[in-house]
């Protein structure tokens, strides 16, 4: 916000773009956990981050100097995660990566008003310092904070591990990135490199706030992210594939390596065959699973309660109202066991659920944190989520996609005279006021007389929110949920995520093709 | 550091004795850099303040050579016994990778020669701006968008002020020691305004200078904000065609970030550029001319060395449209057996023309003014690119009616030989300091 004025803008991409570019450094956002391990005695909720001197004691004084200048509510929330990268180039894992993250960020909220300081020394006069900078959004008398904590009613486990990331030795991990280094090799003699991926982070949160709720959840996510290049007649075209989920050493399963490995090359070389995309409005088919990227832009955005709270979305004033046919019902959603967007609870300790933003065509709920909440007199949703320690909360998506319809695949392939298919996707953006929204497509097919008949790549394709939902006009019966590395960018923070569809036809958006008209 | 809590020790030994820490664990060699950045921040949204944020934060990168094994790591626990535990962790896991014959420290005579200047990117008054200042400027903005003609169209301002004074050490134990101080000050406002049709278009300004006094009135980008946002009232989509495309100069940056992208030296030796092999070579129209300056006083991308020490030089990425120069780090340098230029972009100095936007727009006579990208991507390996654009039809030299919901597509290997214009006004708050742009005949999709 500080620097340029692009602080407002939301985008979603695959995080394996950020994984080539910087390396290792970036951050993936929260995580979320297994049941809390015990405390040291019965009455403490303070159990993983009793291992840095974090105490009942410090955090009651911390609350009790940010709600110092009359706040409504303080919150004091304590990360570490451990995140480890190894990475495969030219045949060999010859470089490693480790980021450590320890901090603490105490938040002051007065109305719909935030202050918020953070530090990574978590030591009491550190914390003290962070509330009394957070206390200066109020001004007004001191108000009471709580002495004493109950610890959060027994939380989901959505992504239990067998075996927790520490325990696991790199001489274990190694094999998995060699293996599908020579098994992408040996697909196809046209691969001339290889870039393997393979991530695993171990987080824990602690939230405790002045209502006298504390929280404690250990969050671990892994990611395998596969790239290649090919080269044909001296042409060449990079693809790639990438899996990740909140989950053990034990995600990677012989299927899933061996689709990782099939599809990185399938989607590399079909590049070959691929003709340029039209350009202009028709009919767009989008694939069962990460379609569900149209979902994340023309409405998860939109529907965030933050953007309605300040009147800026273009789903401000429209909650009630029918916006899609009626067999369209779309979900955000934590509870998908092991997915990249599941959370057992949300980074301000309230119970994360399934949210139906869309039922039956009408526009049901917004996704709200508790500030929102509050201003909109419903109870939150669980959708409060930060990137890490150094950011102050705000409504965000989890897993979002829309349920099963009455049409079937096949069917609405066939109801298409000229138009295309989609099926993989890199990234994508949203104007919330306007409504306009981009998704950019890596991988589809031409549909001519209703048959997929040649490849595309390359290809953006820009609608408006509500004008989309309205075309939605068929939805099968397929839903799938992705199984890739999805990473959501709003305001500066970084949250991962997931998203599903089944196959859906919009009628008519613009494709920002340059092979001529559609 | 006025303004900051305390008389704070310098973070040097930090990364000094991470250097030594490693190099006692078994490291044959190590760099590390360490720094601490105050960060402060408050937003303002229609007559109240919304957010404050402020903190001093630190943290710690180390990169082991071991036993001809490379990693690289970072930590912000810097608790000294969580610092050895995590170093011994480091060196043990990059005991386990496979040699690398490439990775070392750079040649030190890399690190000779830098420039004898002083790009005065610390501002040494950055304690005088204190927290009344900063909501002061925060409410102009919102008061300077809500003086404009047409403000009662307008749903909601926000506006903020944020200030970074950061410090940071890079240390290495073939001998580089450098000290970079930094301070930014930026600005912006975003503004939403009702359209009678339900849409509700946003826009923003933004400004940002190391140095305070260096920064515009806030009522130059409160209005500049509005003025963009109202301007948006009545959007349509446009047709599809081959159009001569302006593209504003702030908006020019995103475009140029996929030419420059592929220059890095990692996409060429991993096959993943589509400006591998034409080093030399005629790449774009002769209006292309620009070079990689680190040394530009107060500069936003300004240093005297990069990441890795190397002093940094002036020098030729684009002459005449002639392709000049990559960008060579360290590694993939010795990879692909070529001396290294430096890691990342620093600042572009461009070979300005002589007109501005306006008078660009009177020559072009007819096609489309972007303002603004949405999303979209360009593929690196082959130049494609599809990219969402907003911005104005222009007819008879002049801006005429607002169009948005298009998309912008071509091959940067042709795209480049298209660029017919450049302007003389460098957006001024972006490294890439990107003038106005002017390509013929470019594929757009909208009806």
């Amino acid at each position: 916000m500080a620097s340029n004025g692009m602080g407002r803008r939301r985008f979603t991409k695959m995080s394996a773009g950020t994984l080539i570019a910087a390396g290792a450094a970036d951050l993936l956002g929260c995580a979320a956990g297994q049941p809390r391990p015990g405390g040291p005695g019965p009455t403490s909720g303070i159990g993983y981050f009793a291992r840095f001197g974090v105490t009942e004691a410090m955090i009651a004084e911390a609350l009790s100097a940010a709600l110092s200048r009359g706040g409504d509510y303080a919150d004091v929330f304590f990360q570490h995660r451990v995140s480890n990268d190894l990475a495969l180039e030219d045949g060999a894992v010859n470089r490693a990566y480790t980021t450590v993250e320890l901090g603490v960020g105490v938040r002051v909220v007065k109305g719909d008003q935030t202050g918020y300081g953070y530090s990574e020394d978590l030591s009491s006069a550190a914390l003290k310092t962070c509330a009394q900078t957070a206390a200066a959004i109020a001004d007004g008398p001191s108000r009471q904070a709580p002495q004493r904590f109950h610890v959060a009613s027994r939380l989901p486990q959505r992504y239990p591990l067998k075996v927790p990331w520490e325990e696991i030795r790199p001489e274990q991990k190694l094999p998995v990135l060699d293996g599908v280094n020579g098994r992408v090799f040996a697909a196809d003699p046209r691969v001339k490199k290889v870039t393997v991926y393979f991530r695993d982070e171990s987080g824990a949160v602690l939230l405790a706030d002045s209502q006298g709720r504390i929280v404690e959840d250990l969050q671990p996510m892994t990611l395998l992210y596969v790239s290649c290049v090919a080269e044909q007649n001296g042409h060449r075209e990079q693809g790639g594939y990438n899996v990740a989920g909140r989950a053990g050493f034990d995600f990677y399963a012989p299927d899933r390596l061996e689709r990782v490995v099939r599809e990185a090359v399938a989607r590399t070389t079909i590049l070959f065959e691929a003709v340029p995309p039209p350009a202009g409005e028709m009919p767009v088919v989008l694939a069962a699973g990460s379609s569900g990227i149209l979902l994340h832009e023309a409405i998860g955005h939109g529907m965030e309660a933050d953007f309605n709270r300040k009147n800026v979305s273009i789903y401000a004033d429209k909650i009630g109202k029918p916006i899609a046919k009626p067999f369209v019902n779309i979900v955000d959603d934590a509870t998908n066991e092991n997915a990249r967007g599941a959370i057992n609870v949300d980074d301000e300790g309230n119970e994360a659920g399934r949210t139906h933003l869309v039922e039956n065509g009408v526009l049901a709920t917004y996704l709200h944190d508790s500030i929102s909440a509050k201003h909109y007199g419903v109870a939150p949703t669980g959708n409060g989520r930060r990137q890490g320690y150094q950011y102050a909360p705000m409504p965000r998506m989890r897993a979002t996609y829309m349920l099963p319809g009455p049409h079937k695949k096949e069917e609405i392939i066939a109801s298409v005279k000229k138009g295309i298919y989609c099926q993989n996707f890199s990234n994508g953006q949203v104007n919330i006021g306007a409504g306009d929204f981009t998704f950019y497509v890596k991988n589809g097919w031409l549909i001519e007389d209703g048959k997929l008949t040649r490849p595309i790549k390359d290809v953006n394709i820009i609608g408006n929110g509500p004008k989309v939902l309205e075309k939605v006009d068929m939805v099968s019966d397929d839903l799938q949920i992705d199984e890739g590395g999805w990473t959501c960018g709003k305001d500066g923070q970084s949250v991962p995520v997931s998203q599903g569809l089944p196959t859906v036809r919009v009628s008519s958006i613009t494709v920002g093709g340059r092979g001529g008209k559609g | 550091m006025p303004g900051s809590q305390g008389s704070e020790s310098s973070m040097l030994p930090v990364a000094q004795n991470a250097v030594a820490l490693a190099q006692r664990k078994g490291a044959r060699e190590a760099a590390a850099s360490a720094y601490r950045v105050r960060n402060v921040e408050v937003q303002w949204r229609d007559g109240k303040l919304e957010k404050i944020s402020e903190a001093t934060t630190r943290g710690l990168g180390l990169d082991l050579y071991v036993d001809g094994r490379y990693s690289s790591v970072s930590t912000s626990d810097l608790r000294p016994e969580a610092v050895e535990r995590f170093v011994e962790d480091a060196i043990a896991l990059t005991r386990k990778l496979a040699v690398d014959p490439h990775r070392a420290l750079p040649d030190p005579a890399l690190y000779a020669g830098q420039a004898k200047v002083d790009l005065d990117l610390e501002d040494k008054r950055y304690g005088e701006v204190d927290a009344p200042r900063r909501r002061a400027i925060a409410q102009e903005l919102e008061q300077a968008a809500r003086s404009v003609k047409g403000a009662e169209a307008i749903l909601s301002v926000t506006t903020g002020f944020g200030d970074t004074l950061a410090e940071s050490f890079r240390v290495s134990s073939n001998g580089f020691v450098g000290e970079r101080r930094v301070t930014d000050f930026g600005m912006s406002a975003q503004v939403s305004v009702k359209d009678p049709d339900g849409r509700r278009p946003e826009d923003w300004d933004a400004a940002s200078a190391r140095h305070f006094h260096a920064l515009p009135a806030p009522e130059k980008v409160g209005r500049g904000a509005a003025e963009r946002a109202l301007s948006r009232l009545g959007s349509k989509k446009g047709e599809s065609a081959l159009y001569t495309m302006a593209v504003e100069n702030r908006s020019a940056g995103r475009l140029l970030g996929f030419l420059m992208g592929p220059l890095a030296a990692a996409a060429l030796q991993q096959k993943r550029s589509f400006l591998d092999g034409k080093l030399g070579e005629k790449v774009a129209t002769a209006k292309l001319d620009l070079a990689d300056d680190p040394l530009v006083p107060r500069g936003l991308g300004s240093r005297l060395f990069d990441g890795e020490g190397i002093a940094a030089k002036r020098f030729p990425v684009f002459e005449g449209g002639v392709l000049r120069s990559y960008y060579i780090d360290n590694y993939y340098g010795r990879k692909l057996g070529m001396k290294p230029t430096t890691r990342g972009m620093s600042n572009l100095a461009w070979k300005l023309g002589d007109k501005g936007k306006d008078a660009l727009l009177a020559d072009m006579k007819d096609g489309l003014l972007v303002t603004g990208f949405l999303g979209g991507n360009s593929n690196g390996t082959t130049g494609d690119f599809s990219l969402g654009a907003q911005g104005f039809r222009v007819r008879n030299g002049a801006i005429a009616e607002v169009v948005g919901e298009m998309n912008v597509s071509g091959n940067h290997l042709e795209l480049w030989q298209r660029l017919v214009a450049v302007g003389n006004d460098p957006y001024p708050y972006s490294s890439s300091r990107s003038p106005t742009l002017v390509f013929e005949g470019v594929q757009f999709a909208g009806v």
